[in-house]
């Protein structure tokens, strides 16, 4: 009788080559096999965690226009009332970024001011790692706080994998584990489909042939075989899913995503969770890689603004493809930055290293607005913002309120939560 | 997983001696070469089955080739790659050596010192140190363990690899010092916070300047010092010393030596581990201990059949090395890295987790994509590899070799109708594919080392 390939696509994961993959199940497995649903006792909720690297200029991203302290510290990079998106009296969004400001009407964008923490780090690594760690100073954290919480929830046998990196950079250190494994996924765009996905059958069944079972490993008394066929069964039904997923995708109209690197990312981003394979956690990253990225010491203005117009344009992108599957209740997506930038502008058209900054949140349950009150610029903390609010309360809340996990086994502190979503 | 023979732990640890009911067969011989190796060709399964058990251990333990002629030429394109900060090009060296070298149970203890010492490059940022590192771990994989500790303290790479490049007198390191402990010897739960300080403060003095190990005597602070219950005067010396005198510390590598070479499953009792750990402590010779497991009734027993998880270099590694293989090991070392093991960069101090944490959804079918590029990349001797030529005689029927390649890789471990399935559905597609009967071939040995059968070692 001849079998049917299930199916036959093409994926990246982790490798930079797109192969053809077919099911290695055989036809016990195959038959059995069972798609991914969420599982019962998580809830389904979905953060979105976006590294700005390099340092975002935070005052130029959200501008206090009425501030004269701000137009006399920026000479140069000030940016004009009359061409930013105003929030209200008082804010306007960088005028490259018409985009936040729709959002942010719309309610679906809430700007957290001032977030930092004490005796900030001024160098990259050092603030990144501190932001990566949740554990501030010190240097020998061995794991991130996503990391902490991949392996405070994973459980092979019951759990999947809580949290992916999608991306073509390194995978970040928040991400890191003591025990699981985080996988990173390039990119899902490319995926070559030889059939369609409605010729995949179940197999017919069969009566087994008589053999002697003597021969073959049984799973029955064999645990570590039947948690790989269980592992083995869901990475393939996963697979399927996401096949689907990319095919539905090609037919329906799809949401235009404007041709940024980080739009792509985005765009996988939307795949993997519309795919439902319980995965609450993506990582991602914008702006790593050297030139071109936040940390703008010198001529500013414009790479800035071509940065936030792709951040920007990107999020709203995304925005509309998770609304228009109503996913949009379900997903918050986070930005966070190692530090701010110095308010006074250095004499290279560009600003330095600073402290305190404005983190956004992105989705469909958020209280929406502005939290905190926006930083001094005169009381300074070195020549950047002082912060308000911990980075540890918005992680923490996150962990606690949105996902459900506990966050003083992962922080190893409890923390005031942060009031921005909906129903806390 | 419990059998009832084993109860009795002299029995367990004495040679293995097949029986009806313990055949040497090819599924003993290929267990064997897993554990003991990475996986066999087909030809050496054959020759391992012809010599039964005990002399097939003989020529893992002491291969006829010429051992040190090998590693001394690996070690002269490992030093020409050991430089700057990254460890990627050592990495690919290393994974040659995996795939070429005629010991391959040293390799694989290697990698077993590797995991336990954990030293990471992410934190030691120079290859030329991790290159020393590893070699010292080489030297005396299956060797001493009193020398490789002594040596680990004697290597720079240990103290910046664990942020204690500088034993201040004022400042004594203490997560150095718990490292030490709970790592490299007495392990979790056998020492107290009284000795994390005496050790952290009998290394103080040690500093690593431009990547040399310095002993400054004003900053060391000497003086009494109580560690495990005994006072003293403590140097890193006698220090070490100490540590090597406590059973726990032979009992705690006896228990890592078991869940490498026999089961991640269900870990046993002490008692069971005993008399390894009593054998052990005596002179900490690794290399007796390690024979002593591969020549028992407990590695032949189902205890420890399939009874660990391949990590991804032991996936990888198995898989090239069983079809009498090579590949480019550059590209080999990022996509094992992707699935979890980056050689020279172990996650934290307990080394890779292993066991269940090397499986989820991700990379399974990481695993699937990986065997496609070895399979479709992988050349013989001759030019480019052929899966008819790795699995045997050159006068069987072609219809013949996808069976071949099963008894290969799985040696019977799958059930029938699985592989029935498996092998009509891969020579199809693969012949739809591109028409050419190697495709199908590769389709079909891709599938079958994608099996869950397959994870398991």
């Amino acid at each position: 009788m001849p079998i049917r390939r299930r199916d036959f696509l093409k994926i990246s994961l982790g490798g930079s080559t797109l192969l053809a993959l077919s099911s290695p199940l055989g036809e016990s497995l195959s038959q059995s096999a069972e798609p991914p649903a969420p599982q019962r006792h998580d809830r389904d909720t979905v953060l979105v965690l976006l590294q700005l690297s390099g340092g975002n200029d935070g005052l130029n991203t959200v501008v206090p226009f009425e501030d004269d302290l701000y137009h006399r510290s920026r000479p140069t990079l000030r940016l004009a009332a009359q061409r930013l998106h105003k929030l209200d009296a008082q804010l306007g969004f960088h005028p490259d970024a018409p985009a936040f400001g729709r959002l942010y009407h719309e309610g679906q964008l809430s700007v957290l001011q001032g977030v930092g923490y004490p005796d900030s780090d001024r160098n990259h690594d050092g603030a990144m790692r501190d932001w990566h760690t949740a554990r501030p100073g010190l240097a020998l954290c061995p794991t991130g706080w996503v990391g902490g919480a991949i392996d405070h929830v994973y459980d092979a046998a019951d759990r999947d994998l809580p949290a992916v990196f999608v991306g073509s950079t390194p995978t970040p250190f928040n991400l890191q584990t003591e025990k699981a494994v985080v996988p990173a996924i390039r990119s899902l765009s490319d995926w070559g489909l030889a059939q369609s996905t409605a010729d995949a059958r179940p197999l017919p069944s069969r009566k087994r042939p008589a053999r002697s079972a003597a021969a073959a490993l049984p799973s029955q008394t064999h645990p570590l075989l039947a948690l790989a066929q269980h592992i083995t069964r869901r990475a393939w039904a996963s697979a399927a899913r996401l096949e689907a997923v990319v095919a539905e995708g090609r037919r329906a109209n799809p949401v235009e995503y404007p041709p940024f690197g980080l739009a792509g990312t985005l765009q996988t981003v939307a795949q993997l969770i519309r795919a439902n394979l319980g995965i609450r956690i993506f990582a991602a990253e914008f702006g790593g890689g050297g030139i071109g990225g936040f940390d703008t010491h010198a001529n500013q203005a414009a790479n800035h603004g071509a940065l936030l117009r792709q951040l920007s344009e990107s999020i709203v992108a995304f925005v509309a493809d998770l609304r228009r599957d109503r996913l949009l209740d379900r997903v918050l997506l986070v930005t966070f930055s190692e530090f701010g930038r110095t308010v006074a502008e250095n004499g290279r058209r560009g600003t330095d290293h600073g402290a305190a900054a404005p983190l956004f949140l992105v989705g469909g349950k958020l209280k929406g607005g502005l939290i905190g009150s926006h930083p001094s610029l005169s009381d300074l903390d070195g020549g950047g913002l002082k912060f308000q609010t911990d980075f540890r309360r918005v992680y923490a809340t996150l962990l606690d309120h949105w996902l459900g996990f506990d966050s003083l086994a992962i922080l190893g502190e409890r923390f005031e939560p942060v009031d921005f979503l909906e129903s806390i | 997983m419990s059998w009832e023979p084993l109860a009795d732990p002299a029995w367990a640890w004495a040679p293995f001696e097949p029986s009806a009911a313990q055949p040497w067969d090819l599924r003993q011989a290929g267990h064997l070469y897993r554990r003991a190796a990475f996986g066999a060709t087909r030809a050496q399964l054959d020759q391992a089955l012809a010599a039964g058990p005990q002399r097939a251990i003989d020529a893992l333990l002491e291969p006829a080739a010429d051992v040190a002629a090998f590693n001394r030429s690996a070690d002269t394109y490992e030093a020409a790659a050991a430089s700057g900060a990254s460890t990627h090009e050592l990495r690919a060296w290393w994974l040659r050596r995996m795939i070429e070298t005629p010991h391959p149970l040293l390799e694989r203890m290697t990698l077993f010192w590797h995991g336990h010492f954990a030293l990471s490059n992410a934190r030691v940022r120079s290859a030329q140190l991790m290159a020393d590192h590893v070699q010292l771990l080489r030297r005396h994989a299956l060797g001493s363990f009193r020398e490789m500790f002594e040596g680990v303290l004697a290597d720079p790479a240990v103290y910046l690899g664990l942020g204690a490049q500088a034993n201040r007198r004022a400042r004594p390191n203490l997560p150095f010092a718990r490292t030490l402990l709970e790592q490299f010897t007495l392990g979790a739960g056998q020492f107290t916070d009284q000795d994390i300080q005496a050790v952290a403060r009998a290394f103080t003095g040690w500093f690593v300047f431009q990547q040399d190990l310095r002993y400054l005597e004003r900053e060391h602070d000497s003086g009494p010092n109580r560690l495990l219950g005994r006072a003293g005067d403590w140097d890193a010396r006698q220090v070490a010393q100490a540590l090597l005198q406590q059973p726990a510390t032979a009992r705690r590598l006896v228990r890592q030596l078991y869940r490498w070479l026999i089961a991640e499953e269900d870990p046993p009792a002490d008692a069971f581990l005993e008399p390894l750990a009593v054998e052990l402590a005596r002179d900490y010779q690794i290399g007796r201990v390690v024979e002593t497991m591969l020549r028992s009734n407990a590695f032949f027993s189902p205890l420890a059949y399939r009874q660990r998880v391949k990590s991804p270099v032991e996936f990888a590694i198995g898989l090239v090395r069983s079809l009498g293989a090579t590949v480019g090991t550059t590209q080999l070392g990022a996509a094992l890295a992707d699935l979890g093991q980056d050689l020279y960069q172990p996650p934290t101090v307990a080394g890779w987790a292993g066991h269940r944490y090397w499986l989820n959804r991700f990379t399974v079918l990481g695993r699937v994509q990986l065997a496609h590029t070895l399979l479709a990349t992988s050349k013989g001797p001759n030019g480019p590899w052929d899966a008819a030529l790795a699995v045997g005689p050159q006068d069987r029927p072609t219809a013949a070799v996808p069976q071949l390649l099963a008894d290969l890789f799985l040696e019977g471990d799958l059930a029938e109708a699985s592989q029935q399935a498996l092998l009509a559905g891969a020579m199809s597609a693969g012949a739809d594919a591109a028409q050419r009967q190697p495709d199908g071939l590769i389709e079909c040995a891709a599938r079958l080392v994608a099996t869950p059968e397959y994870q398991l070692s």
